[in-house]
């Protein structure tokens, strides 16, 4: 399935953003609301994971229903997770395109990675703690 | 021991009347607070000290040893960035200043990926906004447009705005109009009086449909304008036209989507329309806690608000080029410092793959994202917990902070203070 993703802050990512490593912070960064019709579509159901495309890259994610959300419109808290794909251009204005990046999304058995995986990706070292 | 008044550092609400309860050296609970102060407060899991990535493992360090390669770190570059800063305290961003013109480094705020675009159209048209405290006593009209109070800012409906009784509002609930314009419902939007949805990308337009309104063009508006039908910009519309006091709120839904600061400007030009029929201001919900402080401290002693560079030994301003963003996406610094801030997390992958490629050092209380691409991480004293200094709540009110007790960690000041230091001793012999 195609879609745009949107991203924005959540009272739960709000509330572990200092606990950035915690699988409670995980597991809200990671969560990809959807349109209820779209994840019949895709065969999915609340907590199935999927994998998420975009120009930048593929991360998978879990999927969650939204009810404010029209078909096509994916939303995910600004976090390691969205920002996995968000593409870093700012059409010189330094604020890169955060809120509307093109997605592709797909049902996947894959894991989702901890936020320190995804560091690793980057390069960088896990730090344990 | 129970401390009151005590000032909230999590949102750029800064709300200041919290109780909070001390023992030794820790919070055990927080009255007044909402969800994420209780988090901040009592939640609070601390780096222990400082440590440093040796190939592919982490050992500890000193507090003098780190400091001390972080000042060679930051001399041997050609090209440092300073980036984060609003997560921090008056007194500590203006050493981080002066720290970057001795360096002829780029320094920037997380306001370059938050409200970076709304400093742009200020600079452009001007700001018509005013304090809070105005918008609690005689604000009658609310407009939340792209912002969600309720997860971003959950105590400023029920301090300043929706349920808010003021000295010419006596009972808010009722005598107050509530509009949010987004584009997904969320819990904003359901508690509004009038909900506008707008298409993904279509704010500006829905601006100028407003702006031409108010000028008393309704005869040119189609049915449709961005996915609002016209009978809802007209209702829109009256509903400002007709308030005593109206206060319009503004969040990432404009500085991040399509227009950015051109929508910004749009929604300062749309006050100044309204202003021809009754009395409105503009203000954007500001997210950290310090980060106005951040554009205030900046501003005072360079110039500018945000992504400063002095490569050229004067101050140098252009979003685009000296933004945080920017100058990772090109791979053009070789060393960066970032303070009270996580841009592991919330920079795009492009930007945080070049962090774990170049000498990163973070200041920082806690464990986050960017500790992983780090080289080397300094625990610090949070301030409003075990350090204190000034900040500026969103409407450009300073408060000072508080301290509830004395920890064993630094502040971000004795720090970044000592790294001043040595590179001023490197730089004059």
């Amino acid at each position: 399935m195609r879609g745009v993703l949107n991203t924005g802050r959540t009272i739960r990512q709000g509330s572990f953003v200092e606990r950035k490593n915690s699988p409670a912070y995980r597991e809200e960064a990671a969560s990809l609301h959807m349109n209820e019709v779209d994840m019949l579509d895709l065969e999915l159901e609340e907590g199935s994971h999927v994998n998420v495309r975009s120009d930048q890259g593929a991360v998978v994610m879990v999927a969650r229903p939204a009810d404010g959300l029209a078909r096509g419109e994916v939303f995910v808290c600004l976090g390691p997770y969205a920002n996995f794909l968000v593409n870093p251009e700012t059409h010189g204005t330094g604020m890169p395109d955060f809120k509307a990046t093109p997605v592709t999304i797909e049902p996947t058995t894959e894991p989702v990675p901890t936020v320190r995986e995804i560091m690793e990706r980057y390069g960088g070292v896990g730090y344990e703690g | 021991m129970k401390v009151e008044d005590v000032v909230c550092t999590f949102c750029g609400c800064l709300c200041d009347d919290l109780v909070v309860e001390v023992e030794e050296n820790r919070v055990i609970s927080v009255e007044n607070g909402c969800t994420l102060a209780n988090e901040k407060f009592i939640g609070d899991h601390r780096l222990e000290n400082p440590i440093r990535r040796e190939g592919g493992r982490w050992k500890d360090v000193s507090y003098d040893a780190a400091i001390q390669e972080t000042a060679e770190i930051l001399l041997d570059a050609d090209r440092p960035l300073l980036y984060g800063w609003s997560g921090t305290f008056g007194e500590a961003q203006s050493v981080g200043v002066h720290l970057a013109e001795l360096l002829g480094a780029v320094i920037d705020n997380t306001s370059t990926v938050c409200h970076g675009p709304s400093i742009m159209a200020i600079q452009e048209v001007g700001h018509p906004g005013c304090t809070l405290g105005q918008v609690k006593n005689r604000a009658d009209v609310i407009v939340y447009w792209g912002a969600n109070p309720i997860d971003a800012h959950p105590r400023h409906m029920s301090r300043y705005t929706t349920y808010a009784d003021g000295f010419f509002v006596k009972e808010a609930f009722k005598e107050r109009k509530v509009i949010v314009v987004d584009v997904r419902k969320t819990e904003s939007s359901a508690v509004a009086d009038e909900f506008v949805k707008v298409d993904r990308g279509g704010d500006y337009a829905v601006l100028s449909a407003l702006r031409a309104i108010v000028r008393g063009k309704r005869d040119i508006i189609p049915q449709q304008v961005a996915g609002v039908t016209r009978e809802q910009l007209f209702k829109v519309a009256d509903i400002c036209m007709n308030a005593k006091f109206g206060a319009i709120f503004f969040g990432l839904g404009l500085t991040m989507s399509r227009g950015k600061n051109k929508n910004v400007r749009n929604a300062i030009e749309l006050t100044e329309e309204l202003n021809r029929h009754t009395k409105f201001t503009i203000s954007p919900m500001r997210g950290h806690w310090n980060v106005y402080g951040s554009n205030e401290v900046f501003t005072w002693i360079t110039g500018y608000p945000y992504a400063v560079d002095f490569a050229r030994g004067i101050a140098f301003y252009n979003p685009g080029e000296t933004t945080s963003v920017d100058i990772l996406k090109r791979g053009e610094c070789d060393a960066c410092l970032v303070v009270a801030s996580d841009p592991g997390a919330h920079f795009p992958r492009a930007c945080a793959e070049h962090l774990a490629r170049i000498p990163t050092v973070q200041i920082d209380p806690h464990v986050n994202a960017t500790t992983h691409l780090a080289t080397l991480q300094i625990p610090v004293a949070v301030t409003g917990i075990d350090a204190e200094g000034t900040a500026y709540r969103m409407d450009g009110v300073p408060i000072r902070t508080r301290k509830l007790f004395d920890g064993t960690y630094p502040s971000d000041l004795d720090i970044i203070g000592k790294i001043y230091e040595r590179v001023k001793e490197v730089k004059r012999s």
